[in-house]
């Protein structure tokens, strides 16, 4: 019967091919560069324009106060007046504040961790 | 045997979503059952309101899943008409690659699960392994799997690199011989054929009648198709065909939806052939003028109808969403009267059904027996008065 | 026999022990030949123990209105049932405990999971599982004859009621698989059908009634019946390898060392237990309606066809 060739050469393909499972964590996954990973704030480059916070979908950055010099793409060094804090429970990873920012390399973009756990709070909820 | 009830729903092994079928069958054969939605509901409607055009589409992306590119392009070509603005030609082909990816998916998600409602977990494991390949596809170019976040209004914010288009060309070359492979093990497989044969009919005429869309119409015969009755982005500038049938079965539906996997896979592989260069999007405005506009697209599930009233302030002062799978509900009801109880699940499924977009508010008097809809005024006294006498009571 | 070696052949070898670690065993194999074929990795070899130990430890709920004394003994007597049937099996060599006439016997305590079902379907005071029960029996009308029918050409050939002498007349006569092809078919299509199996698992079709009657056993009663439908699983194996396919004897050897013997028809039920995972794993499910169909055009003629070829060459009748 066609059909009954149909399933069982499949059934034999897929018994030779192996398992397609990919056993996490012993195996691990090529992440495609670009992948929407874990936000990331750099503070080195961040001249603390706000910009990302107010355009934040989901309202998760906050603006805290941390002075610090820094050198512009430009050349210049200014010192600015505060950065973000992201909550990440509340980040949907859409990339606005990526595109918002204007500094280059970009003070706040997504990373390509995905992998959310840790031990330590410092670490998962900054 | 006398008439009981089955509840179907909200929570049961045969929905991915909460609906609520109560089901009222003599033996295996339905008498009638009553529909209850909205279980989904999550105010979206009203939220877009208060966001402006730049915050508001990771929103309207994240209302499903697997149709979220839908929703956005259909928002976002919305505004852009509104606004005047058009979006440069790279920007429209990325965006219809998107879209056909998605409708890619989709149907092999259909596929599967389609499988797996009559019990054929083989054909759901099988079709999904495959389906990572498009995912895969799709994370590379967009960085995500679902939610793609393409689309702005004024054109795309990713671009594609010559490394993606090769490596999705490759990709492509093996999808096709598999959904040759599933094409056939789908239709020809006795099982598949004894429990999607003659299941579910509905005539042409009743497709028309109940306002069916998308495959679930085309199966009936009803050769409509917004890609091609109504184009945009860059479909005047691909060929494909319409995929119709006669049969108005969920067999009918099955041989559509492969057919237009094919036709998908076709169109991706004309897109990035002929991808042109430029810009990836174009300088929009920050407001949009007074305007109502009813934009149309075909979402894997059907004709997808956003209407946007804007009024030149930074955000829409109305959205209403008409999805596909809130259409093809009725042909359901339609349909099961008269079936058996074992059919339910694969009627159900046939539709390719997607909760988080159903949602928005339809009101069925089930002691008058007569549908009703309310109107805004109307709802929002209603729940006042509701909540005032709850607030009575306690 | 012993009262004691008869003890110790009921509850440990071949008995309840070794029963039950088989039906683990037959499960493992089931859960991992599917997996791998639908491209999955599979469970690892203990998982149904793990799983029989995790629900032994849940809380048991009983529906409001249901009869709470029923649901717990029913899987039990499920369970004994099995036992009991696979006890007569002359697995090492003639069964101790075998008479003549054991044939029918076992049959019809291999029924009994069938209408254990029905009885929890109603007693759980659902419509999921009264629906599921009541399918169960529907099935239970349609494939129990040409099961019967099946396993009765095997009798008649060798001229027996005893499951003992069946396999002792195929190391004389050749191995009835080859003589009676279509009733080792019609005996597939059933036992799969009576262990709801896909494609005919249409009483606990998960997708239309979540579980059927097994919607509403939780804790020791589902690994109760869990246990006894996978014993089952093994029992008919081992029953269909006996009638068909000459049991625990060697080609050269009907009367093997008990050892041998045990291995011999292992492996064989083996053989037949692949079967049966393959055919559930190629297939979706089937409706009541189809299913009847299919009984009644295919095979019950196939089955009356078999057992009248067979009293056509044996001469007409037995003694």
């Amino acid at each position: 019967m066609k059909v009954k060739r149909r399933v069982a050469t499949e059934a034999l393909r897929t018994l030779q091919v192996g398992p397609a499972t990919i056993r996490y964590p012993f195996e691990k996954v090529a992440v495609p560069e670009g992948f929407r990973g874990r936000i990331t704030v750099d503070s080195e480059h961040c001249i603390g324009c706000s910009k990302c916070a107010i355009v934040c979908a989901t309202f998760c950055i906050t603006m805290v106060p941390d002075e610090r010099e820094v050198e512009t793409a430009g050349g210049k060094t200014i010192t600015r007046k505060k950065r973000p804090e992201v909550r990440l429970f509340d980040c949907i990873r859409c990339g606005l504040c990526e595109d918002a920012c204007p500094t280059d390399p970009k003070a706040i973009y997504l990373s390509t961790k995905f992998a959310g756990s840790s031990a330590s709070r410092e670490e998962v909820v900054r | 045997m006398a008439e009981i009830m089955i509840p179907i729903g909200p929570q049961h092994p045969a929905l991915k979503e909460p609906v609520n079928f109560k089901v009222f069958a003599e033996g295996e054969i339905i008498t009638r059952l009553e529909l209850d939605l909205s279980y989904n509901h999550r105010g979206i409607e009203k939220a877009a309101e208060s966001r402006d055009f730049t915050r508001v589409v990771p929103l309207l992306e994240r209302i499903c899943g697997i149709c979220s590119h839908s929703h956005t392009t259909n928002f976002v070509k919305g505004v852009e008409e509104a606004m005047g603005v058009t979006p440069p030609p790279r920007a429209q082909y990325i965006r219809t690659l998107i879209a056909e990816l998605e409708r890619l998916h989709s149907h092999m998600l259909w596929l599967g699960v389609g499988g797996h409602e009559i019990g054929f977990n083989t054909l759901l494991m099988w079709t999904w392994r495959d389906r990572e390949d498009i995912q895969d596809t799709l994370e590379e170019m967009t960085g995500n799997r679902v939610n793609y976040g393409t689309n702005k209004v004024g054109g795309v914010r990713r671009d594609l690199t010559q490394d993606q288009i090769d490596r999705a060309h490759k990709r492509f070359d093996t999808l096709e011989e598999r959904f040759q492979g599933y094409a056939e093990m789908a239709t020809q497989n006795p099982t598949i054929r004894e429990r999607f044969q003659g299941v579910g009919k509905l005539t042409r005429e009743q497709a028309l009648a109940l306002g069916t869309v998308g495959p679930t119409a085309r199966a009936s015969g009803v050769d409509s198709d917004i890609r091609r009755d109504d184009p945009y982005c860059a479909y005047p500038d691909v060929k494909f065909q319409v995929v119709t049938e006669e049969s108005g079965d969920v067999f009918g539906r099955t041989l559509v939806r492969v057919r237009e996997m094919m036709e998908s896979l076709k169109i991706c592989r004309q897109l990035l052939a002929d991808l042109p260069e430029g810009p990836i999007a174009a300088k929009a405005p920050r407001t949009a003028p007074k305007a109502d506009v009813i934009s149309r697209y075909e979402a894997p599930r059907g004709e997808l109808v956003h209407t946007i009233l804007t009024d030149g302030s930074d955000h829409v002062a109305r959205l209403d969403i008409r999805t596909p799978t809130l259409a093809n509900w009725t042909s359901v009801a339609a349909s099961l009267p008269g079936a058996h109880l074992a059919d339910i699940p694969v009627v159900v499924a046939a539709i390719d059904p997607c909760l988080s977009c159903t949602s928005r508010v339809t009101v069925v008097d089930i002691h008058g027996r007569k549908p009703a809809s309310y109107s805004w005024d109307e709802l929002r006294a209603w729940g006042i008065d509701r909540h005032a006498g709850r607030r009575r009571r306690s | 026999m012993d009262a004691l070696s008869t003890l110790f052949y009921a509850l440990v070898f071949p008995g309840f022990l070794f029963l039950a670690s088989l039906a683990l065993l037959f499960q493992y194999v089931d859960r991992k030949v599917v997996a791998r074929v639908q491209g999955r990795i599979g469970p690892p070899l203990l998982q149904p123990l793990a799983d029989f130990v995790k629900l032994l430890g849940k809380e048991v709920i009983s529906p409001e209105g249901s009869d709470s004394r029923v649901l717990s003994a029913a899987p039990l007597v499920a369970l004994a049932a099995v036992f009991a049937a696979f006890l007569l099996m002359p697995v090492l060599g003639p069964s101790p405990l075998g008479f003549t006439g054991d044939l029918p016997v076992a049959l019809y305590l291999l029924t009994l999971p069938t209408v254990i079902m029905l009885v929890v379907g109603f007693a759980s005071k659902s419509a999921y599982t009264s629906l599921g029960g009541a399918r169960a029996v529907t099935l239970l009308f349609i494939y129990e004859v040409p099961f019967y029918l099946a396993l009765l050409a095997p009798a008649i050939a060798a001229g027996s009621w005893s499951m003992g002498a069946i396999v002792e007349w195929q190391s004389a006569n050749g191995l009835l698989v080859l003589s009676q092809p279509l009733a080792l078919a019609v005996a597939l299509v059933g036992l799969q059908a009576k262990l709801e199996r896909a494609p005919f698992d249409i009483a606990e079709a998960e997708t239309e009634l979540i579980a059927g009657p097994w919607t509403e056993l939780t804790g020791r009663r589902l690994a109760v019946m869990r246990l006894s439908f996978d014993a089952a699983l093994v029992a008919g194996c081992v029953l269909v390898a006996l009638l068909f396919l000459g049991g625990g004897a060697l080609p050269g050897d009907p009367h093997p060392y008990w050892l041998v013997a045990v291995a011999v028809v292992l492996l064989k039920a083996f053989l037949v237990a692949l079967v049966l995972i393959v055919v559930r794993a190629a297939f979706g499910r089937l409706r009541v309606d189809q299913f009847s169909s299919f009984g009644w055009r295919v095979l019950a003629p196939a089955a009356v066809l078999q057992v009248f070829v067979v009293l056509v060459t044996v001469g007409g009748g037995w003694p």
